[in-house]
């Protein structure tokens, strides 16, 4: 595998913040609203106290052997024939999420935006953009990010700034009424978007990081600014659309930026507020598909992943079109079957790793210490 | 009609690619390349002629139905 692309710890972090704000911020506020009521907000906090923790254990199995990517690991860890196996499950579950995003924004784009035109093109041309990205390599990827992350917290600022003269506290109150279990569920499946997918950042840290000891605060960092992003997005939700709204509405952020009403002269600005999503969506999409492509590259042994880009490229836009037949689809598939799925490689596959090292440790230690015996004796 | 519009874009990315890995002489990635290729041309050209194709998200939600329900059954 070619080694030589390095990002620097800085714009590892904010592509972390951007992967993890990635279509979250388009989705999640409906259903948190659903299930936790006025208590979203509350339940997107927890979210993010438990994906911090989450972080953590990404952290620990990326520092396992900190030259080798998620893909290597499991290779070195699981055996070759297994490791491979479970390497190839883990890049169609790439491939496929990545289809799932581009399925979004399609649908994103002809629901709201363009309603008479096709979906498929609209998603080639987004692959597209994808594609090239990808094959540029991740150094490129980085610093677009790098020069992107400007343009998007000034968007989201100028978004909390037009919107805030709307808020009605009414809205929220009153607060802490959802019980518990409601409360659970909502976090559990706002950590199913938001956390455990970042188990794929795995394919660029540490190993294509130049400073892996400074990424690791970098990549609490990145989590927290999303986090934030989220529960702010989240309470704006639903302070100014209200509990009701917020629920019935597929892209909540994205009515909610209808709302911006300055002086009764700056109105329905919603598509330049869309810019946001698209840059966040774009590096999500860009990064899975980079680790189905990389991981791929790395399973076959071959030296450069580049001619993968377009072909399997081809297979997503493919996908793209299959995945979902219709918005109820993946509104069932994203709330039930998503966060099994999810975790099977954002919570087991980490601590199987780890398992699998610590046990190994311990047998290679006993079988020093004991041929260190036998050699004294 | 749409399928023709496929069959050109396949073959263009195959134009792209070719040459350079013959070139090179990696055999394992021209089969690789050529087998995705293949496989993506061929669901697009599927879906265009409306031809049902396995959907492999309904796959992965029968393969994880018993754990998706044990779930919600105790979040319920």
């Amino acid at each position: 595998m070619v080694r030589n692309e390095k990002i620097s710890a800085r714009q590892f972090g904010i592509l972390v913040a951007l992967y993890s704000i990635g279509t979250t911020i388009l989705i999640v506020p409906a259903v948190l609203a659903e299930e936790a009521k006025q208590d979203a907000w509350i339940a997107a906090l927890l979210g993010v106290g438990i994906g911090i923790v989450l972080v953590g254990l990404f952290i620990a199995v990326g520092s396992l052997i900190p030259s080798m990517s998620l893909v290597e690991l499991m290779e070195e860890l699981l055996g070759k024939w297994l490791g491979k196996a479970v390497s190839l499950t883990f890049i169609f579950f790439a491939l496929v999420t990545a289809s799932e995003l581009l399925y979004f924004v399609g649908n994103f784009i002809t629901t709201q935006i363009m309603p008479e035109t096709p979906m498929q093109s609209i998603n080639i041309i987004f692959a597209c953009v994808v594609v090239m990205g990808v094959r540029l390599g991740i150094e490129t990827l980085a610093r677009s990010a790098e020069l992107l992350f400007p343009l998007f917290v000034f968007l989201f600022l100028v978004f909390v700034i037009f919107v805030s003269p709307e808020v009605k506290v009414e809205n929220i109150q009153p607060v802490l009424e959802a019980d518990f279990k409601d409360l659970l569920r909502a976090a559990i499946y706002f950590i199913s978007v938001f956390s455990l997918p970042t188990v794929v950042l795995l394919m660029v840290y540490p190993a294509s990081v130049n400073r892996p000891n400074e990424a690791k605060k970098n990549f609490f960092s990145g989590v927290i600014i999303a986090g934030v992003t989220l529960i702010i997005m989240i309470a704006l939700s639903i302070l100014v659309l209200g509990v009701t709204t917020t629920q019935l509405q597929i892209y909540p952020s994205y009515s909610l930026a209808k709302k911006i009403n300055v002086g009764n002269f700056l109105q329905r600005i919603e598509i330049v507020m869309a810019g946001m999503w698209f840059i966040s969506i774009f590096f999500k999409l860009s990064l899975y598909f980079y680790a189905s492509v990389t991981g791929l590259a790395q399973t076959l042994n071959v030296k450069d992943y580049r001619f993968l880009t377009l072909p399997l490229g081809v297979v997503m836009v493919a996908l793209s079109m299959l995945v979902h037949p219709n918005t109820l689809h993946s509104f069932e598939y994203n709330r039930e079957t998503w966060l099994s799925y999810v975790s099977t490689y954002g919570l087991f596959l980490p601590l199987l790793l780890l398992g699998v090292y610590a046990f190994r440790r311990k047998g290679r230690q006993d079988m020093a210490t004991s041929s260190n015996e036998t050699k004294s004796e | 009609m749409a399928f023709i519009g496929i069959l050109a874009i396949a073959g263009i990315i195959a134009m792209a690619e070719v040459p350079r890995l013959r070139r090179k002489g990696h055999k394992k990635e021209l089969w690789v390349f050529m087998l995705l290729l293949l496989l993506g041309t061929g669901i697009s050209i599927a879906e265009s002629l409306s031809v049902k194709v396995p959907n492999p998200i309904d796959g992965i939600a029968y393969l994880y139905k018993p754990i998706n329900d044990f779930i919600q059954g105790i979040l319920k």
